[in-house]
């Protein structure tokens, strides 16, 4: 927050959010800049999670502020009302944000009904309306990038969980997104498939594209992020380059956390 | 008024996803007020250009489908068809339930009504009835092998079968008897036969003419009313007609031709057809009703019903609270009341309101509205099923709402929802049935047509359950089909 805001990517300020009386995330404020991978850990239930979802509004924080580009919204203007829906220019100031980034969920959430090539055409030809055998050729080089070019045709079901999250990518990155969010991307996968995923996740990253990603792997972490953010109980307790919040922590909750994961009994 | 009050009806009836007002509108004829005549200023000069005349179609030998499964006959309807040929004016028949015979008259269904009407005075007070066309007296009716009943009088505490508006039940009930309601006579003759009831009183003519139809029939006559009984036209009270109508009787009588049609149909004995060859007449009448009615009424419901099953169901699903509480009002109202009813509200009820709708119609608004309801929660549950996941998973490749439906949920949906929509469809088949009621000749009332007159009830209806079991297998089959087909992107 010391530079100039035009050269960063994505500003978060004072961003709030509560489910009821729990509030998740207190008070957070950080900066993207285009280009870096920047990887969020912390212990469970600690809000990194739902701190990913608010940067592209899948959940509506109470209030702070969020620009990815040349979009900014101020969540305290963001009001459902009374267990209504949103009201119409809310709801498009949303997708406005939304339409920047990618996502890339820990359960994948692949279309089923849709073949790999499919998922990751639906967005461009439906929404963007690219069309239909540019996205398919396009969709078939993103495939190949993840090292799915063979099982284009296949629908989820046919593929392993690290195939599947793979896919995921493939469709998010298919949008041109400006940064792709990534929430626990490895975490549902059994232990030998992990490292499909994050040598894909590596590539990109080499490639310059932007990434936030919440995990665990905090040797990905140290190898690729260029920016740590450390959260506990809602706050940003540490953050900067991996040599120092991961390699060397000053905070006692850091360590605490760092330890328990790096020696587990 | 009127229109208020009508658009709040049709609003409780769940019916906002059907343009009723619009459908109904030529039917409809009550901005003018007062009595709800179709015929307005016509009325003034007698009777219009075409006459409606209400008539049952399953009481022979005066109304009834003749054994081919062909057209309208009977004493009742030759003689209307020549009133109508002397006075000049068209005759056009309305089949009616004899019980819904006076509610339809009223609803203005039909402006006159041929079915052996008996004059009474009750009768006299409410209708315009015309000068009698035949004279008969009532006959009590027992099984073959009966002792105990031999009088009028013996009925006391005994059950008889009558149609609970007709006047045999009248002269059944002052017997003290107990009144045991049924449709029409054939039925009340089977009941009798079947030892569920022990007598029955009804149209010395009509009993004649079924024993002359049935050598092996197992009923007897033990006994005639005292009371003469004299059958009427009935038109609605201030209907204009009756001095046509009665000069017409009158005319007929003096120049022999209501002889010649009484000895049409009471003269002679008449020959009996097998049951093999009634039920090869039917055949094709039968498949008929069924391609033409019940498998259209079917289609038609089922798919408009699947679109107000769509929209109910989102609607229900809505965060505003307003938009949801009428979705499930209207599911509840759908799910809480007998569809028989909702039926006749449709057909008997709303035309007192003005609105008037033609009984295939009526049919199709009101089994798409059922539907509607029903699939309404098949529709939500199976949209809920799925994970939140995929909501999200479509807006963060910049779906919308509409959208994620179209593309992502409503695909998956659809295949949890295939086996609950196919039963609800399979009862709809089944429901179109209930069709008959409002004047709808589906394939269970081409049944009963053909049954009245030839009393071939096992072999008649028999048949219409085996059509309607066709019809489901097909539906099955098409059912696992759909099922294998949507199946094809998930896991064995």
């Amino acid at each position: 927050m010391s530079t100039s805001p035009s050269t960063h990517l994505v500003e978060v300020e004072h961003l709030r959010k509560s489910f009821g009386d729990n509030v998740v995330i207190e008070d957070v404020s950080f900066t993207v800049d285009p280009g870096t991978v920047t990887c969020v850990i912390g212990p469970s239930g600690s809000g990194k999670t739902t701190l990913l979802r608010a940067l592209n509004a899948l959940e509506v924080p109470d209030k702070g502020i969020v620009r990815i580009g040349d979009t900014t919204v101020d969540f305290a203007g963001i009001n459902p009302g009374a267990r209504g829906r949103l009201p119409r220019a809310q709801r498009a100031e949303l997708m406005a944000l939304r339409r920047h980034s990618g996502m890339v969920f820990q359960a994948h959430h692949l279309f089923p009904h849709k073949t790999a090539l499919e998922n990751v055409t639906e967005g461009p030809v439906v929404v963007q309306h690219e069309p239909g055998a540019e996205a398919t050729e396009r969709a078939r080089r993103l495939l190949d990038k993840v090292g799915l070019a063979d099982h284009a045709d296949k629908y989820p079901f046919q593929l392993s969980g690290g195939q599947q999250q793979r896919v995921g990518i493939a469709r998010a990155l298919a949008m041109r997104p400006d940064l792709v969010l990534f929430d626990e991307p490895t975490s549902a996968l059994d232990p030998e498939l992990v490292g499909d995923v994050l040598g894909v996740m590596k590539a990109l990253a080499g490639e310059g594209l932007t990434m936030v990603v919440v995990t665990h792997e905090l040797r990905f972490a140290q190898q690729v992020a260029d920016q740590v953010l450390f959260i506990d109980g809602g706050l940003i307790v540490e953050q900067g380059p991996p040599q120092d919040v991961i390699a060397n922590p000053q905070h006692p909750r850091t360590k605490t956390f760092l330890q328990r994961l790096l020696e587990p009994i | 008024m009127k229109r208020a009050a009508s658009a709040l009806f049709v609003v409780l009836l769940g019916l906002l996803c059907v343009a009723v007002p619009s459908s109904a509108a030529p039917a409809s004829s009550t901005s003018t007020g007062g009595e709800m005549d179709p015929l307005g200023a016509a009325r003034a000069a007698g009777l219009p250009p075409t006459i409606k005349v209400g008539t049952e179609g399953v009481y022979p030998p005066f109304s009834y489908h003749g054994g081919t499964g062909s057209g309208l006959t009977g004493y009742d309807v030759d003689v209307m068809n020549a009133i109508g040929k002397h006075l000049g004016v068209k005759v056009e028949y309305v089949e009616t339930p004899f019980d819904s015979m006076f509610a339809a008259l009223e609803a203005g269904r039909f402006d006159v009504v041929a079915n052996q009407i008996t004059f009474n005075e009750e009768r006299n007070a409410r209708y315009d009835l015309s000068d009698p066309y035949v004279e008969t007296t009532g006959v009590l009716v027992v099984r073959k092998d009966e002792t105990r009943i031999k009088t009028i009088a013996d009925l006391k505490g005994k059950r008889s079968a009558q149609n609970i508006t007709s006047n045999w039940a009248e002269v059944a009930k002052k017997a003290g008897a107990t009144v045991v309601p049924v449709d029409d006579m054939a039925l009340a003759i089977d009941n009798l036969e079947q030892g569920r009831v022990d007598a029955l009183v009804n149209d010395k003519l009509a009993i004649r003419n079924y024993l002359a139809t049935k050598k092996d029939a197992g009923v007897k006559v033990v006994a005639e009313t005292d009371d003469v009984s004299r059958s009427v036209l009935a038109a609605r009270k201030g209907s204009g007609y009756l001095p046509q109508l009665n000069k017409a009787i009158a005319d007929l009588k003096a120049d022999g031709t209501l002889d010649k049609i009484y000895a049409k149909y009471f003269g002679a004995e008449r020959k009996q057809t097998s049951t093999l060859q009634v039920m090869k007449d039917n055949a094709w009448p039968m498949a008929r009703a069924a391609l033409t009615k019940t498998i259209p009424l079917t289609a038609i419901s089922f798919a408009i019903g699947m679109v107000i099953a769509l929209a109910v169901g989102l609607m229900r699903m809505s965060k505003q609270p307003v938009v949801s509480g009428i979705a499930r009002l209207y599911i509840s109202f759908i799910r809480g009341t007998p569809l028989l009813v909702q039926l006749f509200l449709i057909f008997y009820a709303l035309p007192q309101l003005g609105v008037k709708i033609e009984p295939f119609l009526a049919a199709v608004i009101a089994f798409s509205v059922n539907v509607g309801g029903y699939a309404a929660e098949i529709v939500r549950s199976s949209v809920e099923s799925l994970p939140k996941g995929q909501w999200e998973a479509a807006s963060t490749v910049g779906m919308d709402y509409a959208t994620t439906l179209r593309r992502i949920i409503l695909p998956q949906a659809a295949r949890t929802a295939v086996p609950p929509l196919s039963n609800t469809l399979i009862s709809l088949v089944k429901d179109t049935s209930l069709a008959a009621v409002i004047l709808v000749t589906e394939l269970f009332q081409q049944a009963r047509l053909a049954a009245a007159p030839s009393f071939e009830f096992l072999a008649l209806f028999g048949m219409a359950a085996v059509y309607y079991w066709v019809i489901c297998l097909v539906l099955s089959f098409v059912q696992s089909r759909t099922e294998t087909r949507l199946n094809r992107f998930v896991a064995a």
